[in-house]
């Protein structure tokens, strides 16, 4: 694909920006073809079901070579078995559409929770065959949730539940080795939860931000850093809408033309930085694309402006993309604020590391998570393991290298939201180290 | 036997009906709750032969593991007293026991009592010697020599009437005894009666029959007599004179019985004894407790056709699904599902498939018999799994099916009944006798302990355990059958589920412990308890306490039906309003009971108009009552009633307190249960005496406490506001807005509730004081705010203590009648929360605009309009047009298969139609107004559904509530979907337009006209959001059937109407689709 270039000063010692091939891999999350044809969910867990049944019987060899393998019908009682299926969780806590028609409103209104769990909450692994319901302390509901794939070694109890004794996850996948460039640095900068035309967004702070890396600001060595950005990525909540606007009566047509404002102002401020560095744009939960993932790229002709340059890119989310054949794999955030809501983890990079372990962006779709009801693919499933992940909109930023088992290396990254703290996230290509750059009232990149 | 047709409303066999009937039997048929004793003779039931099945063994084996504990050595050696809890007790006509009684010979009644020891081993006890009796007033002047002749005479016309019965004596004895009728207040202790002991209980009623129509006697001629206590069943009979009550422990002392010579029943410990060798313990301390029975649920599926309710005649049972529990326990340990064809395994449940539907249903037998259930329990078991199963067993020619019972080879029977209550109405109903079992159909009880909506299984589960169950179709029931053993599985997992609720609803709703402790309060059996009304409990209670005092009572009720009625309660008129101030409720505490007590109103304190002439009793020791009456007081003659009441209601408060002291859950239960129980029981005396076609009516009682109600109401009006007034030191004067049977509301005119609670608290003990005991005035709660609307409808919210609200109560509101579509009972409801608790009326006003709108402009909710309705007949039945029939005429025309049937609820919405037409004509299925975009009649739920319910809540509060809700701007703009497959609409071509200004295009690849292309970011944002909204709603709610159904993997296949979200699932998939399209326009 074609990088840009540009000039940052129009004097002879001109810095000119690098360049990085940049390969995408979105295809996988499009739905173009697909249609509404009155399927329903039962197809993207067979598919997610199959794809990873055979990827951990695979394992099985190498961990409990001489254990048979069961399904959920097949077990009898007190026979140790390994038998691999989709967890699902139940959570009495759980938000339910019949609430809505509860008999009795109950008089004083539940506080708003934003975790479900509670310590009743059990598991049940279900396979095409049948469920189980699982026991043992081995196992803690609270990590799992419904939708992830998992082996369990143990056997049946006279209560007709499955006593875990070990556990099986797919682990990290395969990973394509980073090839060894040359000592050249070279930058992407994620950003996410811009909210241009939020009543909490303050324009000076996100023009500061373009100003900086389009190598507008600084001196010298600013710019000679600015130079060095070879990619920008927007992941998600872009613009938001004032809530008055949104609340399902019919507007009126000067309100309607108040709702492209934002996206309007938006577009303004992509088209200074496409002009000069590759721009990835991907939807979020507020902006107008689809709300279910995968969401769809966000449609060009929102952008009239950045759109023109062709280094924009409006991408879907999830994003996968290549630059340099580092590997790159993301979403805005709905995934791992959906765990956190029905499972626990120390930080979000847990989270993250999770979906990882069980090969899969975002195990709570469909149940809890809104999703396509594909019929012959999971789309989420995650073959190769990306050199970095990240998510966008979480409070703060968060990153860490993990390794894993065989010698996998990945760059996890939460990318806070912008328009709250004023950050952004720069990753160095050469060696994966990472950073914030923040603006405020103070610069201090 | 038992296939013979025989009713429940015949004279006693086998004697044919006498040639002409009396008037008084006549009158018969339109009582209620004739008890006949039918006799079972008991070779007549049993087969002749004892099938077994080489075939069967391998099945038995696979049954044995639920077989009941093994007896210990010491009950095999019968060295060891047998105590047992009994759960059923019937009689058998057999040979009278030539060990036991040897004096005596011939056919005799046996009793059979069923039951279970504390180690869980099933009894099964035969008790002998004990004869059915009634008496008679014995004529003055009655001799011995007399009394010889008279039984002679009667012993005669006994065997004319009874001819082919080959009992050696008819009649067995004639005692003189010394007996009074319970019937008025009479001065002498006791007169003469005769106890006539017969010999099989049917005698009894025809040898009533012949005193009542009258008997030649030599010396005294022709005579009629009045019987006393010659309608009690034998077996509650028994059951009296030994002090038996419902459910209780009896024991049997070592070397009091035999060990059956030949063994009967399928019962581990069987024998015989005499009847007053039985020790009954009264349940209280140890034996309140519950011995370990075992509770069967289970349910059929049959493979209907198509469009048609399944018939025995024709349709196969395919599946029987059963869940044994131990009482107590709260997990069942048998789950076993039988499967015609094979069946894929199902986790902890053993699936047993079969080649023949013969199979299934003798596995099913074999598995009855094994696991030997003491409860059956089910969902609409009665009516049709255990009639169905019984009807197809005959029409596949299996004989040796219907021996379910607990008696060897003895065959269930069936036989039509009806029942029928002032309560709760007719009702045809199918009784099935599984000799030593009870049966619990879930379905009555819920009938007839709860209003609900709906009683289907889906929705009383919904509302009792918060679990919506998946609803299959029955037209593809037979589709999953005829699929492969994966489609059979579902099926069965189904098929358990229902098997399972009705267990849970048991276990949620306590059913066991307090029908149970109902049947020991009370001292009929179980079984009664659901096939007959409340009257046999009073009469059972009545009865007991009569005996102890001598007291013998008329079978008199033809007295009942020419009395006529009598004036009810009383309800003050109610100053309809919206009080903001608080309104205290001063409550009779059980009112009635309480009257009756008081002034000592029984049947045997009445005192007739000539008695009270001639006896010229002194007026200090009378009450005259305000309807006229006169009862003697206590001192003269305490009444059996009152007493009744007095104990019950100090067993109650003794239950009370002991559930205040209870630690246990279960004893908490158990205790709970007993105190409802004897609420139940002390209202249910007041209607005893009023039940014009009961067993014993009294209207000068009955008539008598609702007069003294009447005026208690009127006293405690007077009295309250002459005391609480200004001139009496008060800070306002005290105003009664509204009186009920037992309550009255004031409203003291004070602003804090604390201040209204302690003057309600006041006015309740000053006015208490004024009453004889123990009617008591109770301050109880303060409704604040409170919305008067009339008689009987109101709404407020409840507080008991100033700090907090209780919660808020209704009555007589559009909250939960079924008629209405759920929209009324929301907007309601929610007017309601936002006018008490919120209290903001603007806010409620502008919520019933917002509704009214979105109604108008069609962006309601679908689910919320439907109406249903019960189809009972079919449309030929009815005689006046009516909206559900006609739709599911019309359903049948489009597809038979899924139209309702007759008993099945018909959902329908009202749509657009051209002027003029009927209602009936404009209901539609809601699946069909969905599926072809059809307009529905905002103006009819407007009219008809919302406008009234509405404006009743809002007349009180706003001036022009009808102009200001139903006829403002919010109701001037109107959206209409256009049909897409009616009128002219079928001519239409479709044509693209821009998405923004709908003017057409010619050019399909474009989205917009060339005036809107500057628009293009906001027009795609509004699609977008539109298809944003629809994803995330599709999302949650086919989520949330994959949750209800229990599987991930497995396509939804829930077609249940009464659950809410189900029209909103279709909705969504729809619309879904056309935004999706609409959206793939932008991809150009």
């Amino acid at each position: 694909m074609a990088a840009a270039h540009m000039e940052v000063n129009s004097e002879n010692d001109a810095i000119q920006r690098k360049q990085s091939l940049y390969k995408s891999l979105d295809e996988r999350f499009g739905i173009q073809k697909e249609m509404y044809r009155g399927q329903q969910y039962s197809q993207i867990y067979f598919a997610r079901l199959h794809l990873m049944r055979t990827l951990l019987y695979s394992l099985l060899p190498n961990w409990k070579p001489h254990v048979p393998v069961c399904t959920v019908l097949g077990l009898e009682e007190g026979k140790e078995c390994i038998i691999v299926g989709t967890i699902y969780k139940h959570m009495k806590l759980k938000p339910c559409i019949l609430d809505e028609y509860s008999k009795e409103r109950s008089a004083t209104p539940l506080v708003k929770i934003h975790n479900f769990t509670s310590s009743d909450d059990y598991l049940v692994l279900e396979d095409e065959s049948g469920r189980v319901k699982l026991c043992g302390t081995v196992l803690l509901p609270s990590v799992y949730v419904t939708g992830s794939v998992i082996a369990l070694l143990g056997k049946e109890t006279g209560a007709s539940d499955f006593m875990v004794d070990d556990i099986l996850e797919a682990g990290f996948p395969h990973q394509i080795e980073r090839p060894l460039v040359s000592g050249e640095d070279k930058y992407v900068v994620f950003v996410s939860g811009l909210s241009v035309g939020g009543s909490s967004s303050n324009p000076l702070q996100f023009q500061l931000f373009i100003d900086h890396i389009t190598g507008h600001l600084g001196d010298e060595k600013e710019q000679s850093f600015a130079a060095q950005i070879v990619q920008v990525v927007v992941a998600g909540n872009s613009v938001e809408y004032p809530s008055a606007l949104l609340n399902g009566q019919n507007l009126s047509s000067k309100d309607q033309s108040r709702l492209s404002e934002p996206i309007k102002e938006l577009d303004i401020l992509l088209t200074q930085i496409a002009a000069g560095i590759p721009l990835d744009i991907m939807p979020g939960p507020n902006d107008p694309a689809n709300f279910c993932l995968p969401q769809q790229a966000l449609h060009r002709c929102l952008f009239p402006g950045s759109s023109s340059f062709n280094t924009f890119r409006s991408c879907t989310n999830p994003h996968s993309f290549e630059l340099d054949n580092v590997s790159f794999l993301g979403t805005s955030g709905q995934n791992i604020d959906d765990l956190e809501k029905y499972s626990d983890a120390n930080d979000k990079l847990e989270f993250m590391e999770r979906t990882l372990r069980w090969r899969h962006l975002a195990p709570t779709a469909p149940n809890t998570l809104g999703c396509y009801p594909f019929t012959d693919r999971d789309p989420f499933f995650i073959e190769t393991c990306p050199h970095v992940y990240f998510v966008g909109n979480q409070d703060k930023y968060l990153s860490r290298l993990i390794k894993g088992s065989e010698g996998q290396g990945v760059r996890f990254i939460c990318i806070p939201r912008f328009v709250d703290t004023g950050a952004a996230v720069v990753l160095n290509l050469r060696n994966l180290e990472c950073h914030t750059l923040s603006f405020g009232t103070e610069l201090s990149p | 036997m038992g296939t013979n047709g025989k009713t429940r409303k015949r004279p006693a066999p086998p004697t044919p009906a006498p040639a002409t009937p009396s008037p008084q039997q006549k009158q018969r048929t339109t009582m209620e709750e004739e008890d006949f004793d039918e006799d079972v003779f008991l070779e007549e039931t049993l087969l002749q032969y004892e099938e077994e099945d080489s075939q069967r063994r391998a099945l038995s084996e696979r049954l044995e593991k639920w077989k009941r504990p093994a007896l210990s050595s010491s009950y095999l050696t019968h060295s060891q007293n047998i105590m047992f809890q009994q759960l059923e007790i019937d009689y058998v006509i057999g040979d009278s026991h030539k060990e036991l009684l040897s004096n005596s010979s011939g056919p005799a009644a046996i009793i059979r009592i069923f039951g279970v020891t504390k180690e869980g081993h099933s009894v099964c006890c035969h008790v002998h010697g004990f004869e059915p009796y009634f008496y008679i007033n014995c004529p003055p002047g009655m001799g011995p020599d007399d009394i010889s002749h008279f039984h002679q005479a009667l012993e005669g016309r006994m065997r004319e009437a009874n001819r082919n019965n080959k009992v050696p004596k008819f009649v067995r004895s004639i005692e003189l005894v010394q007996r009074r009728s319970i019937m008025y207040y009479q001065q002498q202790s006791s007169q003469p009666f005769l106890k006539i002991v017969v010999a099989l209980p049917t005698m009894v009623t025809s040898c009533r029959g012949i005193l009542d129509r009258g008997i030649q006697i030599d010396g005294l001629g022709m005579k009629s007599f009045m019987t006393y206590e010659s309608n009690v069943l034998y077996a509650l009979r028994f059951m009296i004179d030994h002090n038996i009550v419902g459910g209780n422990w009896i024991e049997v002392p070592v070397g009091k019985y035999k060990k059956t010579a030949r063994s009967l029943s399928y019962c581990q410990l069987e024998f015989d004894c005499l009847f007053s060798d039985l020790i009954s313990h009264a349940p209280e301390g140890e034996f309140s407790k519950m011995a370990p029975f075992r509770i069967l649920s289970f349910d059929i599926e049959c493979a209907g056709r198509k469009g048609l309710f399944p018939e025995p005649t024709h349709d196969p049972v395919i599946q029987v699904a059963n869940l044994v529990t131990l009482q107590g326990e709260d997990q069942p340990f048998v789950r076993n599902v039988m499967t015609l064809k094979s069946c894929s395994p199902i986790v902890g449940v053993d699936v047993m498939s079969f080649e023949t539907e013969k199979e299934v249903l003798l596995a099913w037998r074999d598995f009855i018999r094994e696991v030997d259930p003491d409860i059956i329990i089910g969902y609409n078991i009665c009516k049709f799994d255990l009639p169905y199963l019984i009807q197809r067993a005959e029409v596949l020619g299996i004989a040796e099916f219907p021996i379910l019972g607990r008696i060897r080879n003895s065959r269930v029977r069936v036989k039509d009944t009806t029942f029928s209550s002032r309560q709760l109405g007719t009702r045809e109903s199918k009784e099935v006798t599984v000799e030593g079992r009870v049966q619990f159909d879930l379905l009555q009880v819920m009938q007839r302990d709860y209003k609900l909506s709906s009683y289907s299984l889906n929705s009383v589960s919904a509302h009792f355990l918060n679990e919506q169950k998946e609803d299959v179709h029955h037209s593809i029931i037979s589709d999953l059958q005829n699929g492969n053993s994966e489609t059979r599985r579902r099926l069965a997992v189904y098929c358990l589920k229902d098997a399972y609720l009705p267990q849970r609803l048991l276990d949620k709703l306590m059913f066991i412990y307090n029908y149970v402790e109902m049947a020991r309060v009370t001292g009929v059996p179980i079984s009664f308890l659901l096939s007959r009304g409340q009257s046999i409990k009073v009469l059972s209670q009545l009865l007991r306490k009569a005996k102890q005092k001598n007291l013998v009572i008329p079978n008199a009720k033809q007295a009942g039906s020419e009395q006529g009625t009598f004036e009810g309660a009383t309800v003050l008129e109610a100053r309809a309003g919206f009080y903001e101030k608080p309104i205290a409720t001063l409550d009779f505490a059980s009112l009635y009971p309480s009257i009756m007590m008081a002034y000592n109103l029984c049947y045997c304190t009445l005192v007739t108009p000539e008695d009270a002439r001639k006896l010229n009793l002194p007026p200090e020791c009378v009450n005259r009552t305000p309807s006229g009456e006169t009862f003697v007081k206590s001192n003269l003659q305490k009444g059996i009633l009152p007493e009744i009441l007095e104990e019950l209601l100090a067993a109650r408060k003794r239950a009370k307190a002991d559930l205040k002291e209870a630690k246990d859950p279960l004893e908490k239960a158990v205790l709970d249960g007993r105190q409802l129980a004897l609420k139940i029981s002390a209202n249910s005396v007041y209607g005893f005496t009023g039940a014009t076609v009961g067993q014993l009516p009294c209207l000068e009682i009955s008539s008598s406490v609702t007069s003294y109600g009447r005026q208690m109401i009127e006293h405690t009006k007077k009295l309250v506001e002459d005391k609480f007034t200004i001139l009496g030191g008060y800070e306002h004067n005290a105003e009664i807005i509204y009186g009920d049977t037992d309550s009255v509301m004031v409203q003291f005119g004070v602003s804090s509730l604390e201040a209204a609670m302690n003057l309600g608290r006041e006015a309740a003990d000053y006015i208490s004081g004024t009453f004889i005991k123990p009617i008591k005035l109770e301050f109880e709660k303060v409704y604040y705010p409170y919305l008067l609307i009339s008689k009987k409808r109101y709404a407020g919210l409840y507080w008991t203590n100033p700090n907090k609200f209780d919660k808020m109560d209704t009555k007589g509101i559009e909250t939960v009648r079924r008629d209405n579509c759920l929209l009324v009972k929301n907007l309601v409801n929610e007017c309601l929360h936002k006018l008490l608790i919120d209290r903001d009326i603007p806010g409620a006003v502008q919520y019933v605009k917002n509704t009214i709108s979105d109604l108008l402009m069609n962006r309601m909710d679908l689910s919320l309009l439907v109406i249903t309705k019960g189809l009972t007949k079919t449309g030929d039945d009815y005689e006046v047009k009516t909206a559900h029939v006609e739709l599911a005429e019309r359903m049948r025309k489009r597809d038979a298969a899924t139209a309702p049937n007759v008993g099945d609820r018909v959902p329908y919405v009202i749509i657009k139609a051209a002027k003029g037409a009927k209602a009936y004509e404009r209901s539609e299925d809601p699946i069909y107004v969905l599926e072809h975009n059809i307009p529905i009649d905002p103006h009819y739920y407007l009219e008809n559904q919302i406008s009234k319910p509405l404006l009743r809540i809002f007349e009180p509060i706003l001036k022009n509530a009808s102009k200001e809700l139903l006829q403002g701007s919010h109701t001037r703009s109107i959206s209409i979907s256009t049909p897409s497959n009616s009128g002219i609409m079928r001519f239409a071509k479709k044509q693209l337009t821009c998405i923004g200004c709908k003017a057409l295009i010619s050019n399909s690849d474009h989205t917009l006209c060339s005036h809107c292309k500057g628009r293009e970011a906001e027009l795609y944002c509004k699609s977008v959001a539109n298809v944003a909204e629809l994803e995330q709603l599709f999302g949650r709610l086919w989520t949330q059937c994959q949750e209800c159904q229990g599987s991930l993997h497995q396509d939804v296949l829930c077609t249940s109407r009464d659950c809410p979200i189900f029209y909103r699932r279709k909705k969504a998939q729809k619309d879904m689709g056309e935004a999706k399209l609409q959206l793939d326009r932008w991809n150009f």
